[in-house]
């Protein structure tokens, strides 16, 4: 009698800690004490060190104040983020990326940033003032650094200048393809059509509408014209014959083996790239700008990630005060660095090390003015979809699949379908 | 008449007891797992992109409609027949090959058996990176080794040829689901009453008609349920393909899950309801019709 007098409110007090725990825990601010819960999204152990390194700096200088970070496996953070913010609960401060900012923002999720009444807005470079607004006219983050594709090259391959076209391209991975060496670290897999893209825009050139970078300045797609063909043809036959075959399925960390291993002579990748060629047993190496198409152009979208604030944060004022400490110069820097980012400070042109060695390259690039910065429509809603059918087609191109004609012609039918869902 | 008077009000007390102690499980179970199931299906006859979540309005059959039109679901449902039927059948087969062997005593029968159900403990996208690593055509092992064994003259490229992609994939879910199959099939022969060996062997039965005439009908209901659950398992197991090919090339690994996947990945939330209740409602017509065939077969 008495174990079940006991058990049943032992029982209901199960239950109900288990529907408390489902609810979460609120990021409950007792006796003044203000607790702020962020997420990041592009996960590494090194990075999420340094972030709570940064974090500990902000909790120094703010008494009172103390944030939490979470940090999910990069391959799922995005989702998670967004079924917290569908949830409205309990996040203030959130990593947004380039591809993430104009749902987020189109939801209401996200809290305009001051920038008149914030010191630091002055010191970032024009493309980070520009980055910041870019989604919605309003500054709904601040980015952290950018993401630019350079040419990573061999110097001990018999190369003694690096390809400026792609044509040249072509050529020096097909010279150096021999048996088991490679010209040139292709991707097939996961994220393949940013290149074929990146091809077909140099061979458009001038044409293109730098700031809807699928569009020409005519509104026809990139994908309509005679040179999206010319530039596809070129790209099947960089696969085929300066390529290694199982690179049909090669994604990111396959690419960077490839040349890391010297398996392959060429590579294009981000920065952070720079850290691990440096550490790999490839000596002879160098950078330099991405290829231009025949009329003399490369055009090529920045990547981004930045912090934002969110809109249903009960403690607003602290957040945005934690975003603004982390662009700072001192601080934003020291994350460029990191994590290999092309920095949003205008201090850091003074820094060695974004002047120097691999990262010349940029430099190189930046002053360059057939380098051409340009937007991608990740605000159109077709975007997150063609990510992943344009990736399935250049596989099904390069293994026969399909044709080029058919790939682009159903890339421009997308293009030309969503220009009309938008206006 | 004491005793029937007492007996109700115990009942009453001791169903109250049950219900309670019942409750946290359902309740748990009704929050992760029915809430999310039912929201689901909801989602499917919405217009659910994450692109705009401030409207989103019921559109009857709409997502049902659009997957179904696609060539890629169609490529992906015969992909998923392949991939279960394949997979299942070495599965099985090795598994129990592997039970039989296992029941035998040798020495060190137990370390060993923790040994061969050591891949079953890890994660399935973990599998998945270490066979695409094995598998890949320039730096993998598997290569290596065929090439110096003489067997292949070129390296294959085992995750980037369409040909070769399904039976990669299968191979490592084999690998990973014999080692299920040996643990359960190995837990019923351990049921079978030695007597009924005993028995056979004094009638003179050999080995084999012993196997078909006392171990098999005697395992056979366990064997069934195991099937059943092996099938549904791995036709909702998109872990490997996920991590080692995510479908392609060009859609030729494709299953019903990545697809969803690839569904919830492009936004679309409300064409990937709609997928996952179509997988839904072929598991469910598959169950069913599966139960019923071996029911038939008992009696």
């Amino acid at each position: 009698m008495t174990s079940s007098r006991l058990a049943a409110p032992s029982a209901l007090l199960a239950a109900a800690t288990l529907v408390l725990a489902a609810c979460g825990s609120g990021s409950g601010s007792s006796s003044g004490e203000v607790r702020l819960r962020m997420i990041e999204s592009l996960t590494s152990p090194d990075r999420t060190k340094l972030i709570k390194s940064l974090i500990a700096d902000f909790e120094k200088a703010n008494p009172g104040v103390t944030v939490e970070l979470v940090s999910p496996p990069l391959e799922s953070a995005d989702q998670k983020i967004n079924q917290i913010m569908q949830t409205k609960k309990d996040l203030d401060v959130l990593e947004v990326r380039d591809h993430t900012a104009k749902s987020m923002s189109n939801n209401g999720w996200l809290a305009e940033l001051p920038t008149t009444s914030w010191s630091g807005w002055s010191d970032l470079t024009d493309l980070a003032q520009k980055k910041a607004v870019e989604v919605g006219g309003k500054p709904y983050l601040l980015p952290y650094g950018f993401y630019q594709r350079t040419l990573f090259y061999r110097t001990d391959w018999g190369m003694t200048q690096p390809p400026t076209t792609w044509q040249e391209l072509y050529e020096a991975g097909k010279k150096m393809t021999t048996g088991d060496r490679f010209g040139y670290s292709f991707r097939g897999g996961k994220g393949g059509a940013d290149y074929a893209v990146m091809m077909i825009s140099a061979y458009n050139g001038e044409s293109v509408n730098p700031e809807k970078a699928y569009y020409l300045k005519d509104k026809r797609t990139i994908f309509s014209t005679p040179e999206a063909t010319q530039a596809m043809d070129l790209y099947l036959k960089i696969f085929k014959e300066a390529s290694p075959p199982d690179s049909v399925s090669w994604a990111y960390p396959e690419m960077v083996q490839g040349f890391t291993s010297g398996v392959t002579g060429m590579l294009i990748q981000d920065p952070e790239v720079i850290k691990t060629v440096q550490e790999s047993a490839v000596k002879a190496w160098s950078t330099s700008p991405i290829p231009k198409g025949p009329t003399g152009y490369a055009l090529q979208p920045v990547g981004y990630a930045g912090w934002g604030v969110t809109s249903f944060s009960k403690h607003q004022k602290e957040a945005i005060k934690l975003v603004q400490f982390l662009s700072e110069a001192k601080q934003s820097i020291a994350f460029a660095k990191g994590n290999s980012l092309i920095p949003i400070s205008k201090q850091a042109q003074d820094d060695p090390q974004f002047s120097q060695g691999a990262w010349k390259a940029y430099l190189e690039a930046q002053r360059d003015p057939k380098q051409v910065i340009t937007i991608r429509p990740v605000d159109y809603p077709g975007w997150s979809q063609f990510g992943i059918d344009s990736d399935r087609d250049v596989q099904a191109l390069i293994t026969g699949k399909k044709t080029i004609a058919e790939v682009l012609k159903s890339w421009d039918a997308f293009w030309a379908d969503q220009a009309k869902q938008v206006s | 008449m004491v005793a029937r008077h007492a007996k109700p009000a115990f009942t009453v007390r001791r169903a109250r007891f049950i219900a309670l102690c019942l409750l946290p499980g359902a309740v748990f179970v009704a929050l992760f797992t029915y809430y999310p199931m039912i929201r689901g299906a909801v989602i499917a006859f919405q217009r659910y992109n994450l692109f705009d979540l401030t409207s989103t309005p019921f559109v009857g059959l709409e997502n049902f409609w659009s997957v179904l039109a696609e060539e890629r679901f169609w490529t992906a449902l015969r992909n998923t027949g392949t991939w279960v039927v394949v997979s299942l059948f070495f599965q099985f087969f090795l598994g129990f090959g592997l039970a039989l062997l296992l029941r035998r005593q040798f020495r060190g029968r137990g370390l060993y058996q923790a040994w061969v159900f050591f891949p079953w403990a890890m994660s399935g996208f973990l599998i998945g990176l270490l066979w695409r690593w094995m598998f890949n055509g320039q730096f993998g092992v598997i290569n290596d080794l065929l090439l110096k064994a003489g067997i292949i003259d070129e390296r294959i490229g085992f995750l980037a040829s369409p040909g070769w992609a399904m039976t990669s994939v299968i191979v490592a879910n084999i690998w990973y689901g014999v080692t299920f199959f040996a643990i359960m099939i190995m837990a019923a022969l351990q049921s079978v009453p030695p007597e009924l060996y005993e028995a056979a062997s004094v009638d003179g039965a050999s080995r084999m008609r012993q196997f078909w005439h006392v171990t098999l009908p005697h395992i056979r209901p366990t064997l069934a349920l195991i099937v059943l659950l092996r099938i549904i398992w791995i036709l909702n197991f998109p872990d490997l393909i996920y991590s080692m090919t995510g479908g392609g090339p060009a859609g030729s690994t494709d299953i019903i899950t990545t697809f969803l996947i690839q569904q919830v990945s492009g936004g679309d939330y409300g064409r990937a309801g709609a997928v996952g209740m179509l997988a839904l409602g072929l598991l469910l017509a598959f169950s069913i019709f599966y139960l019923n065939v071996t029911r038939m077969e008992r009696s």
